[in-house]
Protein backbone atom coordinates (compact mmCIF):
# COMPACT_ATOMS: atom_id res chain seq x y z
CA UNK A 1 0.00 0.00 0.00
CA UNK A 2 2.61 2.28 1.14
CA UNK A 3 4.31 1.56 -2.71
CA UNK A 4 1.50 2.40 -4.45
CA UNK A 5 1.34 6.11 -2.52
CA UNK A 6 5.09 6.53 -2.86
CA UNK A 7 4.83 5.64 -6.81
CA UNK A 8 1.73 8.48 -6.70
CA UNK A 9 3.96 10.96 -5.46
CA UNK A 10 7.00 10.53 -7.71
CA UNK A 11 3.90 10.21 -10.34
CA UNK A 12 2.69 14.13 -9.47
CA UNK A 13 5.90 15.13 -9.22
CA UNK A 14 7.00 13.53 -13.00
CA UNK A 15 3.64 15.47 -14.19
CA UNK A 16 4.38 18.48 -12.73
CA UNK A 17 8.00 18.46 -14.18
CA UNK A 18 6.59 18.08 -17.19
CA UNK A 19 3.98 20.54 -17.52
CA UNK A 20 6.02 23.50 -15.38
CA UNK A 21 5.87 24.87 -19.06
CA UNK A 22 2.55 25.61 -19.04
CA UNK A 23 2.06 26.42 -15.46
CA UNK A 24 4.72 28.93 -16.41
CA UNK A 25 2.79 29.99 -19.13
CA UNK A 26 -0.35 31.01 -16.95
CA UNK A 27 1.43 32.46 -13.89
CA UNK A 28 3.08 35.06 -16.26
CA UNK A 29 0.41 35.65 -17.80
CA UNK A 30 -1.37 36.85 -14.14
CA UNK A 31 1.87 38.67 -13.75
CA UNK A 32 2.08 42.46 -13.60
CA UNK A 33 4.46 44.05 -16.36
CA UNK A 34 7.15 44.68 -13.42
CA UNK A 35 6.95 41.13 -11.75
CA UNK A 36 7.84 39.64 -14.72
CA UNK A 37 11.34 40.73 -14.62
CA UNK A 38 11.48 40.38 -10.92
CA UNK A 39 14.97 38.56 -9.86
CA UNK A 40 14.48 36.11 -8.38
CA UNK A 41 11.55 35.32 -10.60
CA UNK A 42 8.08 34.69 -8.33
CA UNK A 43 6.90 30.94 -8.90
CA UNK A 44 3.12 32.97 -7.62
CA UNK A 45 2.05 36.28 -8.38
CA UNK A 46 2.01 38.58 -5.68
CA UNK A 47 -0.69 40.28 -7.17
CA UNK A 48 -2.48 38.59 -10.05
CA UNK A 49 -4.18 40.60 -12.99
CA UNK A 50 -6.28 39.39 -15.09
CA UNK A 51 -5.02 41.15 -18.29
CA UNK A 52 -7.30 39.18 -20.90
CA UNK A 53 -9.60 42.08 -22.04
CA UNK A 54 -7.16 44.41 -22.25
CA UNK A 55 -4.84 41.53 -24.40
CA UNK A 56 -7.73 40.42 -26.47
CA UNK A 57 -8.85 44.00 -27.72
CA UNK A 58 -5.11 45.36 -28.03
CA UNK A 59 -3.72 42.24 -30.03
CA UNK A 60 -7.24 42.12 -32.18
CA UNK A 61 -7.38 38.36 -30.60
CA UNK A 62 -11.52 38.57 -31.89
CA UNK A 63 -9.96 38.49 -35.87
CA UNK A 64 -7.30 36.07 -35.29
CA UNK A 65 -9.55 33.56 -33.18
CA UNK A 66 -12.25 33.94 -36.07
CA UNK A 67 -10.05 32.97 -38.46
CA UNK A 68 -8.44 30.18 -36.89
CA UNK A 69 -11.44 28.72 -36.00
CA UNK A 70 -12.78 28.82 -39.88
CA UNK A 71 -9.76 27.33 -41.19
CA UNK A 72 -9.68 24.43 -38.96
CA UNK A 73 -13.98 24.34 -39.28
CA UNK A 74 -12.90 24.29 -42.97
CA UNK A 75 -10.59 21.48 -43.02
CA UNK A 76 -12.49 19.38 -40.19
CA UNK A 77 -15.19 19.45 -42.71
CA UNK A 78 -13.26 18.53 -46.01
CA UNK A 79 -11.57 15.61 -44.50
CA UNK A 80 -14.52 14.16 -42.70
CA UNK A 81 -16.72 14.33 -45.99
CA UNK A 82 -13.08 12.67 -48.36
CA UNK A 83 -11.93 10.18 -45.23
CA UNK A 84 -14.76 9.04 -43.98
CA UNK A 85 -15.86 6.78 -47.33
CA UNK A 86 -12.25 6.26 -47.46
CA UNK A 87 -11.58 4.92 -44.16
CA UNK A 88 -14.50 2.43 -44.59
CA UNK A 89 -13.78 1.00 -47.29
CA UNK A 90 -9.89 -0.06 -46.40
CA UNK A 91 -11.26 -1.00 -43.21
CA UNK A 92 -13.36 -3.56 -45.36
CA UNK A 93 -11.81 -4.66 -48.48
CA UNK A 94 -8.65 -6.65 -48.69
CA UNK A 95 -6.96 -7.07 -51.56
CA UNK A 96 -3.82 -6.13 -53.90
CA UNK A 97 -4.98 -2.76 -54.96
CA UNK A 98 -6.47 -1.65 -51.29
CA UNK A 99 -2.77 -2.33 -50.18
CA UNK A 100 -1.57 -0.20 -52.76
CA UNK A 101 -4.37 2.10 -51.87
CA UNK A 102 -3.28 1.87 -48.27
CA UNK A 103 0.43 2.53 -48.93
CA UNK A 104 0.17 5.62 -51.03
CA UNK A 105 -2.11 6.82 -47.61
CA UNK A 106 0.47 6.29 -45.72
CA UNK A 107 3.13 7.47 -47.47
CA UNK A 108 1.29 11.05 -48.15
CA UNK A 109 1.06 11.78 -44.17
CA UNK A 110 4.68 11.81 -43.99
CA UNK A 111 5.18 14.78 -46.68
CA UNK A 112 6.11 17.77 -43.97
CA UNK A 113 3.96 20.61 -44.79
CA UNK A 114 7.12 23.09 -44.78
CA UNK A 115 8.86 21.15 -47.60
CA UNK A 116 5.57 20.74 -49.71
CA UNK A 117 4.61 24.65 -49.48
CA UNK A 118 6.85 26.17 -51.98
CA UNK A 119 4.82 24.15 -54.88
CA UNK A 120 1.55 24.83 -53.46
CA UNK A 121 2.16 28.09 -53.53
CA UNK A 122 3.65 28.46 -57.21
CA UNK A 123 0.28 26.08 -58.17
CA UNK A 124 -2.11 27.80 -56.50
CA UNK A 125 -0.57 31.22 -57.53
CA UNK A 126 -1.00 30.03 -61.17
CA UNK A 127 -4.18 29.16 -60.85
CA UNK A 128 -5.23 32.12 -58.79
CA UNK A 129 -6.27 30.56 -55.82
CA UNK A 130 -3.76 32.56 -53.35
CA UNK A 131 -6.16 35.29 -54.07
CA UNK A 132 -8.94 33.49 -51.69
CA UNK A 133 -5.68 32.85 -49.09
CA UNK A 134 -8.02 31.10 -46.30
CA UNK A 135 -9.77 28.86 -49.01
CA UNK A 136 -6.09 27.95 -50.58
CA UNK A 137 -5.08 27.16 -47.00
CA UNK A 138 -8.09 25.24 -45.84
CA UNK A 139 -7.54 23.29 -49.27
CA UNK A 140 -3.90 22.43 -48.17
CA UNK A 141 -4.19 21.56 -44.97
CA UNK A 142 -6.84 19.43 -45.48
CA UNK A 143 -4.59 16.92 -47.99
CA UNK A 144 -2.05 17.10 -45.16
CA UNK A 145 -4.14 15.81 -42.28
CA UNK A 146 -6.51 13.54 -44.53
CA UNK A 147 -3.82 10.52 -44.45
CA UNK A 148 -4.21 10.68 -40.30
CA UNK A 149 -7.93 10.70 -40.08
CA UNK A 150 -8.29 8.20 -42.58
CA UNK A 151 -5.50 5.81 -40.77
CA UNK A 152 -7.29 6.57 -37.18
CA UNK A 153 -11.23 6.24 -38.77
CA UNK A 154 -10.18 3.15 -40.17
CA UNK A 155 -8.70 1.42 -37.12
CA UNK A 156 -12.42 2.18 -35.77
CA UNK A 157 -14.19 1.13 -38.71
CA UNK A 158 -12.73 -2.33 -38.35
CA UNK A 159 -13.61 -2.63 -35.20
CA UNK A 160 -17.25 -2.72 -36.61
CA UNK A 161 -19.03 -6.22 -36.82
CA UNK A 162 -19.19 -7.41 -40.61
CA UNK A 163 -22.25 -9.48 -39.57
CA UNK A 164 -24.51 -5.64 -38.55
CA UNK A 165 -23.64 -4.57 -42.53
CA UNK A 166 -24.75 -7.87 -44.13
CA UNK A 167 -27.79 -8.06 -42.21
CA UNK A 168 -28.73 -4.76 -42.90
CA UNK A 169 -27.88 -5.83 -47.03
CA UNK A 170 -29.83 -9.03 -47.13
CA UNK A 171 -32.80 -6.86 -45.18
CA UNK A 172 -32.86 -4.94 -48.58
CA UNK A 173 -30.72 -2.20 -48.16
CA UNK A 174 -28.56 -0.75 -50.64
CA UNK A 175 -24.83 -0.24 -50.20
CA UNK A 176 -24.71 3.28 -49.51
CA UNK A 177 -27.88 2.75 -47.41
CA UNK A 178 -26.14 0.69 -44.93
CA UNK A 179 -23.06 2.59 -44.84
CA UNK A 180 -24.58 6.13 -44.03
CA UNK A 181 -27.43 4.50 -41.87
CA UNK A 182 -25.81 1.21 -40.02
CA UNK A 183 -21.66 1.91 -40.36
CA UNK A 184 -21.10 5.70 -39.83
CA UNK A 185 -23.39 5.62 -36.66
CA UNK A 186 -21.38 2.56 -35.21
CA UNK A 187 -18.27 4.52 -35.69
CA UNK A 188 -19.91 7.69 -34.62
CA UNK A 189 -17.55 7.88 -31.49
CA UNK A 190 -14.25 7.03 -33.36
CA UNK A 191 -15.21 9.43 -36.45
CA UNK A 192 -16.15 12.51 -33.77
CA UNK A 193 -12.83 11.92 -31.86
CA UNK A 194 -10.87 11.60 -34.78
CA UNK A 195 -12.14 14.79 -36.43
CA UNK A 196 -11.98 16.59 -32.81
CA UNK A 197 -8.30 15.73 -33.23
CA UNK A 198 -8.10 17.09 -36.92
CA UNK A 199 -9.62 20.34 -35.79
CA UNK A 200 -7.12 20.66 -32.83
CA UNK A 201 -4.30 20.15 -35.28
CA UNK A 202 -5.64 22.64 -37.60
CA UNK A 203 -6.15 25.38 -35.22
CA UNK A 204 -2.40 25.44 -34.58
CA UNK A 205 -1.75 25.40 -38.35
CA UNK A 206 1.34 27.51 -39.11
CA UNK A 207 3.16 27.05 -42.05
CA UNK A 208 0.40 27.48 -45.06
CA UNK A 209 -1.24 30.29 -43.12
CA UNK A 210 1.85 32.02 -42.85
CA UNK A 211 2.90 31.64 -46.28
CA UNK A 212 0.00 32.09 -48.05
CA UNK A 213 -1.94 34.58 -46.05
CA UNK A 214 0.02 38.18 -46.39
CA UNK A 215 -3.58 40.19 -44.76
CA UNK A 216 -3.29 41.18 -41.50
CA UNK A 217 -6.86 40.15 -41.06
CA UNK A 218 -6.99 37.09 -42.28
CA UNK A 219 -4.51 35.59 -40.99
CA UNK A 220 -5.28 32.78 -37.77
CA UNK A 221 -4.13 33.21 -34.12
CA UNK A 222 -0.33 31.42 -34.82
CA UNK A 223 0.42 33.74 -37.38
CA UNK A 224 -0.85 36.61 -35.18
CA UNK A 225 1.16 35.62 -32.41
CA UNK A 226 4.32 35.37 -34.37
CA UNK A 227 4.38 38.30 -35.67
CA UNK A 228 3.82 39.87 -32.41
CA UNK A 229 6.50 38.29 -30.71
CA UNK A 230 9.54 39.93 -32.60
CA UNK A 231 13.28 39.23 -32.24
CA UNK A 232 12.82 42.03 -28.82
CA UNK A 233 10.42 41.49 -27.60
CA UNK A 234 9.91 42.71 -23.99
CA UNK A 235 5.43 42.40 -24.06
CA UNK A 236 5.87 38.69 -22.03
CA UNK A 237 2.76 39.12 -20.47
CA UNK A 238 1.16 39.77 -23.45
CA UNK A 239 2.77 37.01 -24.92
CA UNK A 240 1.93 34.98 -22.73
CA UNK A 241 -1.32 36.11 -21.85
CA UNK A 242 -2.55 35.66 -25.78
CA UNK A 243 -0.56 32.16 -25.62
CA UNK A 244 -2.83 31.22 -22.49
CA UNK A 245 -6.32 32.34 -24.24
CA UNK A 246 -5.48 30.40 -27.46
CA UNK A 247 -4.40 27.18 -26.00
CA UNK A 248 -7.10 27.01 -22.84
CA UNK A 249 -10.19 26.00 -25.13
CA UNK A 250 -7.46 23.59 -26.83
CA UNK A 251 -6.60 21.80 -23.12
CA UNK A 252 -10.04 22.30 -22.05
CA UNK A 253 -10.96 19.57 -24.89
CA UNK A 254 -8.03 17.53 -24.50
CA UNK A 255 -8.84 16.79 -20.62
CA UNK A 256 -12.58 16.25 -21.66
CA UNK A 257 -11.59 13.56 -24.40
CA UNK A 258 -8.16 12.33 -22.96
CA UNK A 259 -9.12 8.71 -22.57
CA UNK A 260 -10.55 9.03 -26.23
CA UNK A 261 -7.62 10.65 -27.60
CA UNK A 262 -4.82 8.40 -26.67
CA UNK A 263 -7.19 4.81 -27.38
CA UNK A 264 -7.53 6.47 -30.51
CA UNK A 265 -4.22 7.40 -30.83
CA UNK A 266 -3.11 4.30 -29.90
CA UNK A 267 -5.16 2.19 -32.38
CA UNK A 268 -4.25 3.96 -35.41
CA UNK A 269 -0.64 5.29 -35.50
CA UNK A 270 0.82 1.57 -35.20
CA UNK A 271 -1.49 -0.32 -37.62
CA UNK B 1 -25.71 2.85 -67.86
CA UNK B 2 -27.80 0.60 -65.94
CA UNK B 3 -24.88 -1.62 -65.10
CA UNK B 4 -22.70 1.31 -63.72
CA UNK B 5 -25.86 1.85 -61.40
CA UNK B 6 -26.12 -1.78 -60.18
CA UNK B 7 -22.12 -1.80 -59.40
CA UNK B 8 -23.10 1.36 -57.32
CA UNK B 9 -25.56 0.10 -55.86
CA UNK B 10 -24.18 -3.50 -54.20
CA UNK B 11 -20.84 -4.07 -55.76
CA UNK B 12 -17.19 -2.51 -56.34
CA UNK B 13 -18.96 0.19 -57.60
CA UNK B 14 -19.43 1.89 -54.64
CA UNK B 15 -16.36 1.01 -53.04
CA UNK B 16 -14.11 2.18 -55.53
CA UNK B 17 -16.37 5.95 -55.87
CA UNK B 18 -15.06 6.02 -51.87
CA UNK B 19 -11.39 5.33 -52.21
CA UNK B 20 -11.42 7.06 -55.27
CA UNK B 21 -13.02 10.42 -54.12
CA UNK B 22 -10.47 10.21 -50.85
CA UNK B 23 -7.53 9.53 -53.42
CA UNK B 24 -8.44 12.19 -55.96
CA UNK B 25 -8.13 15.39 -52.98
CA UNK B 26 -5.04 13.32 -52.11
CA UNK B 27 -3.25 13.34 -55.50
CA UNK B 28 -4.60 16.88 -56.62
CA UNK B 29 -3.40 18.71 -53.05
CA UNK B 30 -0.34 16.17 -52.72
CA UNK B 31 0.69 14.35 -55.25
CA UNK B 32 0.49 17.19 -57.57
CA UNK B 33 2.98 19.30 -55.67
CA UNK B 34 5.24 16.64 -55.17
CA UNK B 35 6.00 16.28 -58.69
CA UNK B 36 5.49 20.04 -59.19
CA UNK B 37 8.56 20.25 -56.62
CA UNK B 38 10.66 17.97 -58.69
CA UNK B 39 10.12 19.96 -61.85
CA UNK B 40 10.56 23.21 -60.59
CA UNK B 41 14.16 22.12 -59.06
CA UNK B 42 15.25 21.86 -62.44
CA UNK B 43 14.01 25.09 -63.62
CA UNK B 44 15.50 28.17 -62.84
CA UNK B 45 12.11 29.93 -60.83
CA UNK B 46 11.88 33.39 -58.93
CA UNK B 47 9.92 35.99 -58.15
CA UNK B 48 9.57 37.27 -61.88
CA UNK B 49 8.44 33.46 -63.51
CA UNK B 50 6.49 33.49 -60.23
CA UNK B 51 3.13 33.16 -62.41
CA UNK B 52 3.99 32.14 -65.48
CA UNK B 53 3.97 28.54 -66.83
CA UNK B 54 7.01 29.55 -69.02
CA UNK B 55 10.35 29.07 -67.11
CA UNK B 56 13.42 27.54 -68.67
CA UNK B 57 15.21 24.66 -67.76
CA UNK B 58 18.44 24.82 -66.15
CA UNK B 59 19.23 21.16 -65.64
CA UNK B 60 21.47 20.12 -62.20
CA UNK B 61 22.40 24.06 -62.20
CA UNK B 62 20.01 24.71 -58.63
CA UNK B 63 21.52 21.35 -57.20
CA UNK B 64 24.99 22.16 -57.54
CA UNK B 65 24.17 25.84 -56.28
CA UNK B 66 22.55 25.14 -53.72
CA UNK B 67 25.00 22.27 -51.82
CA UNK B 68 28.12 24.02 -52.81
CA UNK B 69 27.16 27.78 -50.84
CA UNK B 70 29.36 27.62 -47.82
CA UNK B 71 26.29 27.40 -45.15
CA UNK B 72 24.99 24.15 -46.25
CA UNK B 73 27.47 21.83 -45.02
CA UNK B 74 26.45 23.29 -41.38
CA UNK B 75 22.73 23.15 -41.93
CA UNK B 76 23.19 19.76 -43.03
CA UNK B 77 24.93 18.89 -40.03
CA UNK B 78 22.34 20.45 -37.51
CA UNK B 79 20.07 18.52 -39.42
CA UNK B 80 21.73 15.15 -38.28
CA UNK B 81 22.03 16.81 -34.95
CA UNK B 82 18.59 18.16 -34.28
CA UNK B 83 17.08 14.29 -36.16
CA UNK B 84 19.90 12.70 -34.03
CA UNK B 85 19.70 14.14 -30.55
CA UNK B 86 16.04 14.64 -30.72
CA UNK B 87 15.11 11.38 -31.08
CA UNK B 88 17.47 9.40 -28.89
CA UNK B 89 16.53 11.55 -26.12
CA UNK B 90 12.55 11.27 -26.62
CA UNK B 91 13.04 7.59 -27.12
CA UNK B 92 14.89 7.46 -23.86
CA UNK B 93 12.73 9.61 -21.38
CA UNK B 94 9.68 8.40 -23.44
CA UNK B 95 10.65 4.69 -22.75
CA UNK B 96 11.63 5.56 -19.12
CA UNK B 97 8.24 7.36 -18.13
CA UNK B 98 6.38 4.31 -20.53
CA UNK B 99 8.18 1.60 -17.90
CA UNK B 100 7.48 3.96 -15.03
CA UNK B 101 3.65 4.49 -15.71
CA UNK B 102 3.18 0.75 -16.34
CA UNK B 103 3.60 0.37 -12.27
CA UNK B 104 0.30 -0.26 -10.53
CA UNK B 105 -0.60 2.81 -8.54
CA UNK B 106 -3.76 4.86 -8.27
CA UNK B 107 -4.15 7.15 -11.06
CA UNK B 108 -1.55 5.76 -13.50
CA UNK B 109 -3.26 5.84 -16.97
CA UNK B 110 -4.87 9.33 -15.80
CA UNK B 111 -1.82 10.97 -15.03
CA UNK B 112 0.18 9.12 -18.07
CA UNK B 113 -2.32 10.83 -20.26
CA UNK B 114 -1.74 14.28 -19.18
CA UNK B 115 1.45 14.11 -20.60
CA UNK B 116 -0.38 14.41 -24.23
CA UNK B 117 -1.20 17.82 -23.03
CA UNK B 118 1.95 19.05 -24.28
CA UNK B 119 1.56 17.34 -27.81
CA UNK B 120 -1.66 18.60 -28.49
CA UNK B 121 -0.78 22.18 -27.76
CA UNK B 122 -0.61 24.34 -31.37
CA UNK B 123 3.47 23.90 -31.66
CA UNK B 124 4.28 27.51 -32.03
CA UNK B 125 3.01 27.92 -28.96
CA UNK B 126 5.38 25.82 -27.17
CA UNK B 127 7.92 27.77 -29.09
CA UNK B 128 6.67 30.81 -27.23
CA UNK B 129 6.24 29.74 -23.71
CA UNK B 130 10.09 28.19 -24.57
CA UNK B 131 11.58 30.92 -25.53
CA UNK B 132 10.32 32.66 -22.56
CA UNK B 133 11.65 29.95 -20.20
CA UNK B 134 14.62 30.24 -22.51
CA UNK B 135 15.15 33.66 -22.20
CA UNK B 136 18.68 35.14 -21.35
CA UNK B 137 18.34 37.84 -18.69
CA UNK B 138 14.87 36.66 -16.78
CA UNK B 139 14.38 32.80 -18.37
CA UNK B 140 13.28 30.88 -15.41
CA UNK B 141 15.43 27.95 -16.71
CA UNK B 142 18.86 30.24 -16.29
CA UNK B 143 17.14 30.84 -12.89
CA UNK B 144 16.90 27.40 -11.69
CA UNK B 145 20.20 26.21 -12.64
CA UNK B 146 21.81 28.81 -11.12
CA UNK B 147 19.96 28.54 -8.22
CA UNK B 148 20.84 24.99 -7.73
CA UNK B 149 24.39 25.45 -8.58
CA UNK B 150 24.80 24.07 -11.75
CA UNK B 151 25.11 26.59 -13.92
CA UNK B 152 28.21 29.41 -13.02
CA UNK B 153 26.75 32.51 -15.93
CA UNK B 154 23.45 33.21 -17.58
CA UNK B 155 23.72 31.05 -21.00
CA UNK B 156 22.18 32.86 -23.45
CA UNK B 157 20.29 30.17 -24.60
CA UNK B 158 18.65 31.71 -28.21
CA UNK B 159 21.17 34.14 -29.06
CA UNK B 160 24.54 31.81 -28.61
CA UNK B 161 25.71 30.43 -31.47
CA UNK B 162 27.21 27.62 -29.71
CA UNK B 163 23.88 26.56 -27.73
CA UNK B 164 20.91 27.88 -30.18
CA UNK B 165 20.05 24.49 -31.95
CA UNK B 166 20.28 22.64 -28.20
CA UNK B 167 17.78 25.08 -27.23
CA UNK B 168 15.40 24.25 -30.06
CA UNK B 169 16.45 20.45 -29.21
CA UNK B 170 15.49 20.65 -25.75
CA UNK B 171 11.93 22.24 -26.77
CA UNK B 172 11.50 19.78 -29.32
CA UNK B 173 11.71 16.93 -26.97
CA UNK B 174 9.74 18.29 -24.39
CA UNK B 175 7.28 18.19 -27.69
CA UNK B 176 7.90 14.60 -28.59
CA UNK B 177 8.24 12.38 -25.04
CA UNK B 178 4.30 12.13 -24.84
CA UNK B 179 3.69 10.64 -28.10
CA UNK B 180 6.58 7.98 -27.77
CA UNK B 181 5.72 7.59 -24.40
CA UNK B 182 1.86 6.47 -25.07
CA UNK B 183 3.32 4.48 -28.01
CA UNK B 184 5.56 2.73 -25.91
CA UNK B 185 3.51 2.06 -23.14
CA UNK B 186 0.97 -0.15 -25.88
CA UNK B 187 3.68 -2.24 -26.47
CA UNK B 188 4.71 -3.07 -22.85
CA UNK B 189 0.96 -3.39 -22.17
CA UNK B 190 0.85 -6.30 -24.83
CA UNK B 191 3.94 -8.31 -23.35
CA UNK B 192 2.51 -11.07 -21.14
CA UNK B 193 2.34 -10.92 -17.41
CA UNK B 194 3.22 -14.84 -17.19
CA UNK B 195 6.63 -14.29 -18.70
CA UNK B 196 7.83 -12.01 -16.02
CA UNK B 197 6.76 -14.48 -13.56
CA UNK B 198 8.05 -17.26 -14.86
CA UNK B 199 11.25 -15.19 -15.27
CA UNK B 200 11.40 -13.99 -11.85
CA UNK B 201 10.84 -17.81 -10.72
CA UNK B 202 14.11 -18.33 -12.01
CA UNK B 203 15.47 -15.81 -10.41
CA UNK B 204 15.83 -12.90 -12.60
CA UNK B 205 16.24 -9.56 -11.67
CA UNK B 206 15.22 -6.44 -12.40
CA UNK B 207 17.48 -5.73 -15.06
CA UNK B 208 17.95 -8.69 -16.08
CA UNK B 209 13.83 -9.09 -17.35
CA UNK B 210 14.61 -5.67 -19.27
CA UNK B 211 17.36 -7.05 -21.38
CA UNK B 212 16.38 -10.29 -21.91
CA UNK B 213 12.28 -9.92 -21.80
CA UNK B 214 11.38 -6.03 -22.80
CA UNK B 215 13.54 -5.29 -25.27
CA UNK B 216 13.61 -8.27 -27.41
CA UNK B 217 9.44 -8.33 -27.38
CA UNK B 218 9.55 -4.33 -28.20
CA UNK B 219 11.91 -4.94 -31.13
CA UNK B 220 8.80 -3.80 -33.85
CA UNK B 221 7.56 -0.94 -31.55
CA UNK B 222 11.19 0.05 -30.76
CA UNK B 223 11.46 0.08 -34.67
CA UNK B 224 8.18 1.91 -35.25
CA UNK B 225 8.60 4.68 -32.81
CA UNK B 226 12.01 5.16 -34.06
CA UNK B 227 10.70 5.92 -37.64
CA UNK B 228 8.25 8.02 -36.71
CA UNK B 229 10.13 9.87 -34.37
CA UNK B 230 12.75 10.91 -37.64
CA UNK B 231 9.78 11.62 -39.14
CA UNK B 232 7.91 14.34 -37.19
CA UNK B 233 11.44 15.82 -36.11
CA UNK B 234 11.90 16.35 -39.88
CA UNK B 235 8.66 17.67 -39.98
CA UNK B 236 9.26 20.43 -37.17
CA UNK B 237 9.10 23.83 -38.14
CA UNK B 238 7.09 25.78 -36.26
CA UNK B 239 9.66 25.49 -33.18
CA UNK B 240 12.10 27.13 -35.34
CA UNK B 241 9.76 29.80 -36.37
CA UNK B 242 9.03 30.70 -32.56
CA UNK B 243 12.42 30.26 -31.42
CA UNK B 244 15.62 31.27 -33.07
CA UNK B 245 14.04 31.30 -36.61
CA UNK B 246 17.72 29.63 -37.51
CA UNK B 247 19.86 32.25 -36.39
CA UNK B 248 22.20 33.61 -35.76
CA UNK B 249 23.82 33.52 -38.78
CA UNK B 250 22.77 29.62 -39.48
CA UNK B 251 23.96 28.38 -36.36
CA UNK B 252 20.59 26.90 -35.78
CA UNK B 253 19.17 26.68 -39.24
CA UNK B 254 17.99 22.57 -40.54
CA UNK B 255 16.97 21.64 -44.17
CA UNK B 256 13.39 22.14 -43.24
CA UNK B 257 13.59 25.44 -42.24
CA UNK B 258 15.91 26.71 -44.76
CA UNK B 259 14.03 25.57 -47.68
CA UNK B 260 11.12 28.00 -46.31
CA UNK B 261 13.66 30.58 -45.87
CA UNK B 262 15.03 30.61 -49.70
CA UNK B 263 11.89 30.49 -51.20
CA UNK B 264 9.81 32.74 -49.29
CA UNK B 265 12.17 35.13 -47.99
CA UNK B 266 14.74 35.01 -50.65
CA UNK B 267 12.73 34.03 -53.16
CA UNK B 268 15.12 31.61 -55.00
CA UNK B 269 12.31 29.09 -55.11
CA UNK B 270 13.94 26.75 -57.78
CA UNK B 271 16.90 26.60 -55.30
CA UNK B 272 14.25 26.25 -52.48
CA UNK B 273 12.75 23.38 -54.26
CA UNK B 274 15.76 21.36 -54.10
CA UNK B 275 16.04 21.04 -50.87
CA UNK B 276 12.36 20.45 -50.53
CA UNK B 277 12.82 17.19 -53.06
CA UNK B 278 16.08 15.71 -51.01
CA UNK B 279 14.57 16.11 -47.86
CA UNK B 280 11.14 14.59 -49.04
CA UNK B 281 13.15 11.58 -50.84
CA UNK B 282 14.38 11.32 -47.81
CA UNK B 283 11.60 11.49 -45.76
CA UNK B 284 9.66 8.88 -47.88
CA UNK B 285 12.87 6.40 -48.14
CA UNK B 286 12.14 6.35 -43.79
CA UNK B 287 8.28 6.08 -43.91
CA UNK B 288 8.90 3.19 -46.44
CA UNK B 289 10.76 1.19 -44.37
CA UNK B 290 8.40 1.86 -40.75
CA UNK B 291 5.57 0.90 -43.45
CA UNK B 292 6.95 -2.08 -44.40
CA UNK B 293 8.13 -3.34 -41.07
CA UNK B 294 4.87 -2.28 -39.61
CA UNK B 295 2.59 -4.26 -42.07
CA UNK B 296 5.44 -7.11 -42.08
CA UNK B 297 4.38 -7.24 -38.37
CA UNK B 298 0.57 -7.25 -38.98
CA UNK B 299 0.87 -10.28 -40.84
CA UNK B 300 3.12 -12.65 -38.66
Amino acid sequence: MMKKYGLLAVALCLSGIYLFPLYWMYITALKTGTEIFANPPTFWPENPQWAVAEVWTRLKMDVYLRNSLLIASGVTVIVAICGTGCAYVLARIRNRWMDVVLFTVLMMQVLPSSLMITPIFVAFNQVGLNEVPRTAVILAQAAKVLPLYIVLCRATFVQVPRELEEAALVDGNSRIGAFLSIMVPLARNGILVTSVLIFLQSFGEYVYSRSLITQRALQPATVGLQSFMGPNTSDWSGVMTYSAIYVTPVLIIFVLLQRQIVSGLTSGALK
Amino acid sequence: MLRVAKSFRDGAGFDTMLVAFALGYLVLFSGFPLVYNLVMSFQSVDLFSLASFDRPFVGLDNYYDVLSRPEAWGIFLNTVKFVGISVAAQLAIGFALALFFQQDFPGSTWLRGLFLAGWIMPALVVGAVWSWILAGDFGVLNHLLMSFGLLEDRVFWLSDPDVALYSVIIANIWLGVPFNMILLSVGLAGIPADIYEAAEMDGANGVQRFFTITLPMMRAQLGAVISLGVIFTLQQFDLFAALTQGGPSNASNVFQYWSWQLSFQHYEIGVGSVISVLMILFVILVAAVYVRSTRHEHVA
